[in-house]
Order: structure tokens, then C-alpha cells, then sequence
């Protein structure tokens, strides 16, 4: 047995009653977090004004037209097209003599009304060679990226977002369509100084914001609204603006008034999340007010897809829906997330069909990985061509005592 | 569709020596049990009797689970769930009882199973005809251990390929007569089949 799970098992026991010990403390917080919420619905003004002036260190939501309001959710259209894409892939295994990868996208188109309709399909796509393997900079030789691990699974939501967008073209005129993406529509990944200009400008101007706007420009012929979904969300974006809300100094400024100082006003709502916040508030089927994303790459490259958000209640559920500013701004696509992104989870036991479905055709598992790379090496034999691998990789494979 | 065209239900998806498994084109469509099937390796056809038939998930890790509570009818899950009908597969496993290559006509089986991907076929009325001038190849459905039991098998072979004749009546009478001296010792499972082809 590689894993000894009786000796893990008091420390999960120690970790068991630690969260048992602060469920109390956990509780006055969130009910003071409420509190907060609730007081400061009636001064929307003071506090926006408040966090567009504030120096903080931690993310806060922009406001919108709200901080505790509730929406139901409106009727579902008679006719409508979810559409939704998601993926997998496989890394290059610097192990292997061929260095490749793969990305697999799932898509999916459900249609609802009188002549129902499935489409499921996955969209494998092998990359190899440098110019697939590497992101350059235009003109600049020596300073290339390579294009594998967290750069692959940004690649991958670029690809996931292209297709989502091929999906959307064609469909017919006068469609009312819901697009679907899993996670965030903020490539996290590419935030802060993680990687170089050029990389932000390969996949997020040339890539995954193109993609969202040939969707937009779609709504010419048709309704389309675009939105990702985030299931079990740990975001506290809104909690951190009840930060600034408690903040005692007039412009909240961290490094300045709170670099050194041991207790804060704002830790009184501390460690509580945005969906447990929600959880208090909304009911069954029911919206939060719209939020704006006021993370820099948002802030700096996003432009008219500018991530505004609201959380939704499913159940026992709160999930966080992300969508373009171009939807947020307009009533009729808002409400059409809304509804059908219930709908959907509606049908989806709780999650939204579409993206479950599109996942299940995504999906590459230990086996079809296994099974790829035997194809790999099997097609490079008959080619007569080395099938070198390491060392390590070879003991891995033929486990011997 | 009228009996006397040929009517494709499905493609070959596992094959034996013995049997084959088809997968049907639209799900819930597989032929009746006991009716004459036949499809191709290369140029030897292969006949064969439906014996079992399944709907399942495509995926072996994903079981069905109800959804009905809160639909009026059936039917209206599927309206609701239209991704179901990709998701599910209908089957159906056939007996091979015979093959023909070139103009003749065997009851018995081929030199080898037929292809996978090949397509089945629903065998025609005069193809039916054809097929059960002679009773032979109900010895192999007699002497075969399946999943279903041979008295049923049995008695739906010739419920079914009676239906291609005018005067049913004689065709079962016929094969009753067969199945009394390929079951001489065998009363009980004798009375069995009858019970089950009397009109």
C-alpha cells in the first residue's frame, strides 16, 4: 500500500476538530458579514465611491445596482439552443521522445421546444512542431514560451472559447442561445507578471477575446448570450467590498494605514465567502445583484467584455455565473442567462447539462492517455523512427521489487 | 415500410462464429425477437435469428437514473432530456443459423463470423420464405445454451416466420412436426413450444 491511511487518519481527526472548534467564531462572522450587507444597501452611492478610491490588497467586486438584492428568476422561453464546449488534454511528458500534446474539446448543442435536438461531439487536436509548441514574440528570436502546463490549460480555454464560437455561427437566425463555458472567463492564469506581453497578447487579445467577440457580433441575426459557470465558488470579491465597508479610514489605503498592524476592523468578517454570504440571502431559483470583476487583466485588456457576475441559487447550491459586460448591459440577455442557466441545472441534477455532457465528451482519461501515447510510439516503429523514452519513465511502467 | 423491402436496423458491432451483435441505427428500433436477420462477410451472407435485445448507456459508468417525477408522460423526458437519445444505445444479439455463397443456400454455419460495421438487414418475406423451406436450423436454435430460454426462442422464430406465409396454420403445423422428432424424448419442453406457436 503506497498510501498509509491509518496514519493520516488522526491527522484528518485533528483537522476535523479544528473546523469543529470554529464553527461558532465562523458563524458570528457571517452574521455580521450580513449585517454589513444589508446596512450598507442604502448608501450603494457612498460605497461605491468608497471602493473606487480604496488601495486594497485583496480583489473587490465592483458595484453595480446593488448589494443585497434578490431576483427571480424569469420565464423560460417556449424555444431555445444551449450550447456549451469544454476540454482535456495532454501534456508533453518530457519523458517521451516525441514532443507533442493534445487538446480534446467536447462540445455540445441541446435544443429545447418543439423539435427537440442533441448534438454531441469531440474535437481532438494534436499539436506538435515548434511553431505549434511555442509562443513567440513577433520579430524576437530566443525569447520563446513553451506552451505546457498552466500555459496549455490557458491554451486549452482559448480553444474551448473558439469552438463555443463556431458552435454559435451556426446556428440558425432568430435563435435564442445560451453559451456556455465551465470556470471563469477571466484567464487567471495570465494575471500579474506570470508571463511576458507577447504570451497575454497570443491568447488572450488574438485569442480568447477575438473568440468572445465574433459571439457578440452574432447577436446581429441572433439572441446570444454568453456566460461561464462556476460551481462551489471561493470567491469573496463582494465580502472583500464589506471589507472596505468596515474599513474605519475614509480612503482605504492597506500598506498605508494597516501594513503592521496586528488587528484590523475588516478581519471581523474575515475568511467568510462570497457564496455563503449568498446562501443567507437568496432563495431557491433566485439571483444577487450584478458585480463587476476589478481584476487588472479584466481591468486592463477585456475592454467590452469586461467580466461582470452574479450568483445564483440551485438548491443547496450557490454558483457563480461570470458574463461579459455586453450581456450584463442588456436586460434581455441577462435574463436570458439567468433563466436558462437555472434551466439547465434544472435538467442537470443540479449542474448544467450542457457543460456535464460537453465535459463527458471531453474527458481523457488514464487509460486513453496511456492508449495515445501507445499510438504514438506504435506509429513512430512503423516509421522505423526512435521511440527513446526515460529511463525513469520505463521504471515507472515495469514496477519490479 | 412494406415487409417485401429490405430494411437496414442496424451494423455489426461484436461477432462470433455463433453470433453477432448489432447496434441499431435509432434507439429502441430492433427487429422482434426471433425474426430473420441477415448481413455480409465480403461476399457470403450470414443469416441469423434474433435472440436478445438490450438498451443501455453508452457509457458502462453511466447508469440511467429516473427523471419522471415531475413529467406528465414518458415521452416527455426525452422532450425535456433531448442529450438522452445520444446517450443511450439500442443492441441486438443474433444466432447465426446459416450463410449462403453465391446462389446456395446453408443451414449451417459460415467458415467465418461476419465483419464488424457490416450492415444488418431485416430479411425480407421471400427471403423468409426461402429460409424456412427446411427446418434444419432448428436444431442449432434447440441445442444453443442462451440468455433466453430456447422454448421461447423457439416459438417467436416461428411465430414470426409463419407471418410470411398465407396459410400459417400449415407452416406451424409443419414445424410442429419437426420439433415432435427433434424432441422425441423431450415432452415436456415439446409441449412447451406448441403451447407457445398455437393460434
Amino acid at each position: 500500500m503506497s498510501l498509509d491511511l491509518t496514519k493520516v487518519a488522526a491527522q484528518v481527526g485533528g483537522m476535523v476538530a479544528r473546523l469543529k472548534a470554529g464553527g461558532a467564531e465562523r458563524q458570528n462572522r457571517l452574521n455580521h458579514a450580513l449585517d454589513v450587507l444589508h446596512n450598507w444597501s442604502a448608501d450603494l452611492e457612498l460605497l461605491r465611491a468608497k471602493i473606487a478610491s480604496s488601495k486594497t490588497t485583496w480583489l473587490v467586486a465592483g458595484l453595480v445596482n446593488g448589494l443585497d438584492r434578490c431576483h427571480k428568476a424569469p420565464p423560460t422561453p417556449a424555444e431555445f439552443t444551449v450550447i456549451a464546449t469544454d476540454g482535456s488534454h495532454i501534456d508533453v511528458d518530457r519523458h517521451k521522445s516525441t514532443r507533442c500534446n493534445l487538446i480534446n474539446i467536447g462540445s455540445v448543442i441541446l435544443h429545447y421546444g418543439v423539435s427537440p435536438s442533441a448534438t454531441l461531439d469531440s474535437f481532438p487536436c494534436l499539436y506538435f512542431g515548434d511553431e505549434e509548441l511555442v509562443i513567440m514574440p513577433a520579430g524576437v528570436r530566443g525569447r520563446e514560451q513553451p506552451i505546457e502546463g498552466v500555459l496549455l490549460g490557458i491554451k486549452r480555454s482559448v480553444d474551448e472559447c473558439r469552438q463555443l464560437a463556431n458552435l454559435a455561427a451556426e446556428l440558425p437566425p432568430g435563435s435564442s442561445i445560451l453559451a456556455l463555458l465551465d470556470g471563469s472567463l477571466i484567464l487567471w492564469g495570465l494575471a500579474g507578471q506570470a508571463y511576458p506581453e507577447f504570451v497575454t497578447e497570443a491568447l488572450l487579445e488574438q485569442g480568447f477575446l477575438t473568440y468572445l467577440d465574433e459571439i457578440r457580433k452574432l447577436n446581429r441575426d441572433k439572441r446570444i448570450a454568453l456566460a461561464s459557470y462556476i460551481s462551489f465558488p471561493r470567491s469573496t470579491d463582494v465580502v472583500n467590498a464589506l471589507r472596505v465597508a468596515l474599513c474605519p479610514h475614509e480612503v482605504a489605503d492597506c500598506d498605508r494605514y494597516c501594513a503592521s498592524s496586528e488587528k484590523r476592523d475588516c478581519d471581523m468578517v474575515a475568511g467568510v465567502q462570497d457564496r455563503e454570504l449568498f446562501s443567507a440571502i437568496l432563495e431557491q431559483g433566485e439571483r444577487s445583484a450584478l458585480f463587476i470583476s476589478q481584476s487588472s487583466i479584466v481591468q486592463k485588456h477585456y475592454g467590452v467584455h469586461q467580466v461582470y457576475f452574479f450568483y445564483l441559487r440551485v438548491d443547496d447550491e450557490i454558483a457563480r455565473v461570470e458574463i461579459p459586460r455586453w450581456v450584463a448591459t442588456d436586460e434581455n440577455l441577462l435574463n436570458l442567462v439567468h433563466n436558462l442557466v437555472l434551466d439547465q441545472c434544472q435538467r442537470g441534477q443540479g449542474y448544467p447539462v450542457a457543460l456535464s455532457e460537453a465535459h463527458e465528451k471531453a474527458v481523457v482519461t488514464g487509460a486513453d492517455r496511456e492508449n495515445f501515447w501507445q499510438l504514438v510510439e506504435l506509429s513512430l516503429v512503423d516509421e522505423h523512427l526512435p521511440t527513446l523514452s526515460s529511463a525513469k519513465s520505463r521504471s515507472k511502467r515495469t514496477r519490479w521489487v | 415500410m412494406s415487409t417485401d423491402e429490405v430494411q437496414r436496423v442496424g451494423e455489426v458491432v461484436e461477432a462470433s462464429t455463433t453470433d453477432f451483435v448489432a447496434q441499431c441505427y435509432e434507439l429502441y428500433q430492433t427487429p422482434p425477437l426471433g425474426s430473420l436477420v441477415k448481413t455480409m462477410d465480403l461476399t457470403v451472407e450470414l443469416y441469423g435469428i434474433v435472440y436478445n435485445a438490450t438498451t443501455t448507456s453508452i457509457e458502462p459508468g453511466r447508469r440511467p437514473i429516473a427523471r419522471g417525477r415531475d413529467e406528465a408522460s414518458d415521452d416527455e423526458i426525452y422532450r425535456s432530456n433531448p442529450q438522452l437519445l445520444k446517450l443511450l444505445r439500442s443492441e441486438f444479439s443474433a444466432l447465426v443459423v446459416g450463410h449462403r455463397q453465391g446462389d446456395i443456400l446453408y443451414r449451417y454455419l459460415p467458415p467465418k463470423p461476419a465483419r464488424i460495421h457490416s450492415f444488418v438487414y431485416l430479411c425480407s418475406t421471400e427471403e423468409v420464405k426461402e429460409f424456412s423451406q427446411s427446418f434444419d436450423f432448428l436444431n442449432m436454435l434447440i441445442n444453443t445454451h442462451l440468455p433466453v430460454s430456447t422454448d421461447e426462442l423457439v416459438a417467436a422464430c416461428l411465430r414470426q416466420m409463419s407471418q410470411a406465409y398465407e396459410d400459417r396454420h400449415a407452416f406451424l403445423v409443419a414445424a410442429g412436426k419437426e420439433l415432435a422428432i427433434l424432441l422425441g424424448g423431450e415432452f415436456n419442453q415439446l409441449k412447451s413450444i406448441l403451447g407457445r406457436i398455437r393460434q
